[in-house]
């Protein structure tokens, strides 16, 4: 028989499923292996199980909450065996002890799997079942099998062959399979070819245009506490001037710079959440201190609520940033000691934990996040100066569409690694605050 | 004399470590674990622990693994205890029954170490479900997703690798020492740094701190920079 596919072989193979701008995630070496195989233009995200992606560290947290929030749109895993019904064993599965690893977080997690059954050609045993002998990682969420002698497609109960190495056929692989194949009409020999296409660019050139498909009745992550910092001023005005209506903003404060006006220089304002309250653009907030801390001076948001236009949830400010750390990593709820037995806890589901007791709070996510940093780079990477990086980070991965408005856009590359707090893979869309922009009116 | 959180020796900042203890180890290789301070707990003859890590060993004769190999883990709670082909002797030694091993997917692990460190009593979530690593736990459809409930890990003590410290324990890394070493600073009762380089309180740049000294009991300064064997 004809040689299987070599390992070089086998990586072109897995990196051709990978989509521009797309996020792949493998582990070992196979995580080294496919990145180095990724063509730059590409601008794919590779994470690997010890938590570098792209070059950038991250702690295992934040690369376990990559996966479970959705964000890894193709996982690698080395499998085992493979079942009919896309079930999947780990690859160490064999040594006595079954190894989650992280084939775990990534069966769960991943929007597509690709199993990898590198040693079938040289070993004559193709490890496809019709259900798992060995302990599964994942259950029903295979959906291709990349092997060194061809591709299956796993789908609907059923193997379907839709691609031979060179010198295998169809009758090679049903020999060594074990279980029936279907064999495609469309069966073709592997492409090895490397993928093409560029990723659709970051950068934004205008505010309105970053923020231009925002809808009416979406909800919007705001950053802000009382002073001017940290939050995306320009972005907020372009919003204003785009005028979308009846929106549901979270966010710590709902908007009490103006009203506290730390630094504010004398007869201007600063801007903030105020300028889409005072617009008529807000129907609801949920915070954890939407009023002015001045009775004489109430803020835009309070005196919309006295008039009964708009509504509110509070929210304790550790348990909003806990919500919206939970809604970027997919953890769907979590039991918090905070407002246990307080007004905050009423409807809520409570219980004691080792003798404490504990509510139970949702993760929270939104449509669009406006978030303000330092600078970025091209693919969205981003660093945060002083306390502006408080609401902002927690906040990028739990947007569909994070907005970033930054001092400083550089080439991919030009920021110093160990400095990213926010990987680029949370960030849709960067523009730059024009040279000049005031955070006062 | 200003306060400072730097201890003169890894013997002298393990020195309290107790027979029984849980112990969390950073890191999964020579360069991101803390080699020194593991080498400290070894002689130090404590014995029964619970070692809660990645990797139960890496290439090379240095770090948990010896202690694994003296007898002295009583217990591991690990994603990948046997990293290679055969297993070692964490294989032989679970095999014989001598270790105990809790197996948790990696980013299970970290999650439950990031609970245990920000006073979350559980999380749930989407992972494992219909797999072994979700019988028997409680569980629960959340927006039409099910979910299961993983509880908090805490430790009696962290032992962690960083490149630079300063005298207040804020810490900042090198590559992938960030992975695990940040991941368990908050979910120990002592949290003990062998860091690379310990610099004057106010000498790392803010932006460049990753873990605040308020999570960091202890720093030692590394002897042998490129690990046991540099």
């Amino acid at each position: 028989m004809a040689a299987a596919l070599s390992v070089g072989e086998i990586t072109r193979r897995i990196v051709r499923e990978a989509r521009p701008g797309s996020v792949v995630a493998a582990s070992g070496v196979w995580a080294d292996r496919i990145r180095a195989a990724l063509p730059g233009s590409l601008g794919v995200w590779a994470l690997s199980d010890a938590g570098l992606m792209d070059g950038a560290p991250l702690s295992v947290a934040d690369a376990a909450a990559i996966a479970r929030g959705g964000y890894i749109d193709l996982a690698v895993i080395e499998a085992g065996q493979v079942d009919r019904n896309g079930s999947i064993a780990g690859a160490q599965s064999a040594s006595g002890l079954s190894i989650p690893g992280n084939a775990v977080d990534l069966s769960s997690g991943a929007q597509r799997v690709v199993a990898l059954l590198p040693n079938a050609g040289r070993d004559g045993v193709l490890n496809l079942a019709e259900s798992l002998s060995l302990p599964a990682d994942g259950v029903n969420c295979v959906d291709t099998v990349i092997c060194d002698v061809g591709v299956i497609n796993v789908a609907g109960g059923q193997f379907v062959l839709t691609e031979t190495a060179p010198g295998w056929t169809a009758a090679d692989l049903q020999a060594m399979a074990g279980v029936s194949l279907s064999v495609s009409p469309a069966l073709r020999r592997i492409d090895l070819a490397a993928p093409s296409g560029d990723a659709v660019s970051k950068v934004y050139s205008d505010g309105v245009g970053a923020v231009a498909d925002l809808p009416d009745g979406a909800t919007v992550f705001i950053d802000g506490f009382g002073g001017p910092g940290g939050m995306a001023h320009y972005l907020l005005v372009a919003l204003r001037d785009l005028g979308s209506r009846g929106l549901t903003i979270v966010s710590n404060t709902a908007g009490i710079a103006r009203v506290v006006s730390f630094g504010t220089p004398p007869g201007r304002t600063a801007i903030d959440h105020s300028v889409l309250i005072e617009n008529g653009q807000v129907a609801k907030a949920i915070a954890s201190f939407p009023v002015s801390p001045s009775v004489s001076r109430p803020s835009e948001f309070e005196l919309a609520y006295r008039r009964g236009e708009v509504e509110l949830e509070l929210v304790p400010q550790g348990t909003l940033a806990e919500r919206l750390r939970a809604g970027g990593a997919g953890v769907l709820a979590f039991y918090t000691p905070t407002g246990a037995g307080t007004l905050i806890s009423e409807g809520k589901e409570s219980r004691t934990i080792d003798g404490r007791e504990y509510i139970l709070e949702y993760g929270l996510r939104a449509d669009y996040a406006i978030i303000r940093a330092h600078r970025a780079d091209e693919r969205g990477n981003l660093v945060y100066r002083g306390t502006s990086r408080n609401f902002n980070a927690v906040m990028a991965p739990a947007a569909r569409i994070t907005v970033a408005e930054v001092d400083e856009i550089v080439a991919a590359g030009e920021l110093n690694p160990e400095e990213i707090v926010t990987p680029g893979v949370f960030v849709q869309r960067i523009v730059k605050r024009p040279d000049g922009f005031s955070g006062y009116e | 004399m200003a306060f400072s959180k730097v201890y003169e020796s890894a013997a002298a900042a393990v020195s309290d470590v107790r027979d029984g203890a849980t112990l969390l180890i950073g890191g999964t290789a020579s360069d991101d674990a803390p080699a020194e301070l593991l080498a400290a707990v070894l002689a130090g003859g404590v014995r029964g622990l619970t070692g809660i890590c990645d990797f139960a060993r890496w290439d090379g004769a240095d770090g948990l693994i010896e202690l694994i190999r003296a007898g002295r883990v009583a217990r591991l709670v690990s994603s990948n205890p046997f990293p290679g082909d055969d297993g070692g002797d964490v294989r032989r030694l679970w095999e014989s029954g001598d270790l105990e091993i809790e197996l948790v997917p990696q980013g299970t692990l970290a999650e439950r170490l990031r609970a245990g460190g920000a006073g979350i009593g559980g999380v749930f979530v989407p992972v494992g479900i219909g797999t072994r690593f979700a019988q028997g736990k409680e569980t629960k459809v959340i927006n039409g997703t099910e979910c299961v409930l993983e509880s908090p890990l805490r430790a009696d003590v962290a032992l962690l690798r960083a490149a630079a410290a300063d005298t207040m324990g804020n810490l900042t890394y090198r590559g992938v020492q960030r992975g695990w070493n940040h991941t368990m600073a908050a979910s120990a009762r002592l949290t003990i740094v062998q860091a690379d380089r310990v610099e004057e309180a106010g000498n790392i740049d803010p932006e460049l701190v990753i873990t605040p000294g308020i999570f960091v009991n202890r720093v030692v300064q590394s002897v042998m920079i490129d690990g046991m064997g540099g």
